[in-house]
């Protein structure tokens, strides 16, 4: 029968998968296979399994709660082997390069930071920063708003800059961060995002990147907003073990 | 922020589910693939995660910019955010946080106290 996989751990992982549920229907239950000093958390995996914000919640309820507990190697959302032998065939076959991950990632997490410029105030403060772009506005604005073209050319001009902006204020957001994590990792590019960066955080340091997080936050009000996520099991670090920590 | 006070179970109001939009994309996204194990299928879900340039470079973008700026209103003053300087002293803050390099001392102090266990009589070539 098919598994479902949620996540790798090492064989000391309390596990405490009592209380947890899987993906499917009617919340499939959780168990581990152990192989040596490597345990896989699987759950039967539900047939036409597709994903449903409720088996996305579950799958992130299940990684967040194990993460939290002990380090774990987590699975992309929809892994599925086909039966307990190919789980312990992947435990075996991986032993060291697991075992040295889960070594690696212990003890820290991972924090996304996403942010977004609120857009009126993006272009005023390209505006005002800018006397040429500036002098444009307010020549295009004296006319009526100015022919089509000089229309495209001004707005072609804003994107520009604005382009340079998102670069530059991503830039800032890792470098004011970066001392604060290990590793760091260009998350997918989300719609209104400038920056979806993701960082593996030392548990000990989480106070102090939230102190910095607060500071960006207070220097970008009314310009930017930061939505920060975590801790988070380290999706984006599961690469660890080939990157220099 | 997701805080795992209370682990949630199945799909109920957990802080899982209240975060689930702004970690959509590491879930399908990131975490490990295993070449001999499948993944089902994405098709039909909603795609979240768009190349952002590509919207920014188009005609209607270009129009929508002209139009956004030409209803701002620049009189009274404003001053530019300048963001540049205060960046700079908050990165300079968390650089002296910075726990990279503390951390890699740390870590090199206990492996040097577990060469010291394992060779109590300091035979270790140090």
């Amino acid at each position: 029968m098919a598994r479902y996989v949620y996540c790798f751990t090492d064989a000391g992982h309390p596990l405490p998968l009592d209380d947890l549920r899987g993906v499917g229907a009617d919340g499939t239950v959780l168990r581990a296979i152990r192989h040596e000093g490597l345990a896989a958390v699987v759950s039967d995996a539900p047939e036409g399994l597709r994903p449903k914000r409720r088996d996305l919640v579950a799958h992130e309820t299940v990684l967040e709660t194990l993460s939290a507990a002990g380090s774990v190697v987590p699975m992309r959302f929809g892994t599925v082997a086909p039966d307990d032998d190919a789980v312990v065939a992947e435990l075996a076959r991986g032993a060291g390069r697991y075992t040295e991950l889960l070594t690696r990632l212990a003890g820290h997490v991972e924090r996304n930071v996403k942010g977004a410029h609120q857009e009126d105030s993006l272009l005023a403060d390209l505006l005002t920063d800018n006397p040429e772009l500036r002098a444009r506005n307010e020549a295009l604005r004296a006319a009526g708003g100015g022919s089509q073209p000089d229309q495209v050319a001004f707005g072609e001009r804003i994107a520009l800059a604005v382009e340079q902006r998102r670069t530059r204020d991503a830039a800032y957001v890792v470098a004011a961060l970066r001392p604060l994590a290990m590793l760091d990792r260009h998350a997918p590019s989300v719609e209104g995002c400038f920056v979806n960066v993701s960082f593996l955080v030392p548990s000990a340091a989480q106070d102090d990147f939230d102190a910095v997080v607060a500071q960006l936050r207070t220097a970008m009000e009314g310009y930017a907003e930061l939505r920060v996520s975590g801790p988070l099991p380290p999706y984006s670090f599961v690469d660890a073990v080939e990157a220099t920590v | 922020m997701t805080i795992m006070a209370q682990p949630p179970t199945g799909g109920g109001g957990g802080s899982a589910a209240g975060a689930l939009y702004d970690v959509i994309e590491l879930i399908l996204d990131r975490g490990l693939v295993i070449d001999v194990f499948v993944r089902v299928s994405l098709v039909g879900i909603e795609v979240l995660t768009i190349d952002a340039r590509v919207v920014v470079a188009s005609i209607d973008t270009y129009l929508r910019f002209a139009e956004a700026c030409g209803r701002l209103d620049l009189t009274g003053g404003r001053q530019p955010v300048g963001l540049p300087a205060i960046v700079g002293q908050i990165t300079e803050d968390s650089a002296e946080r910075k726990v990279r390099g503390a951390l890699t001392g740390a870590s090199r102090a206990i492996a040097d106290t577990i060469h010291d266990i394992v060779t109590p009589d300091g035979r270790g070539s140090h």
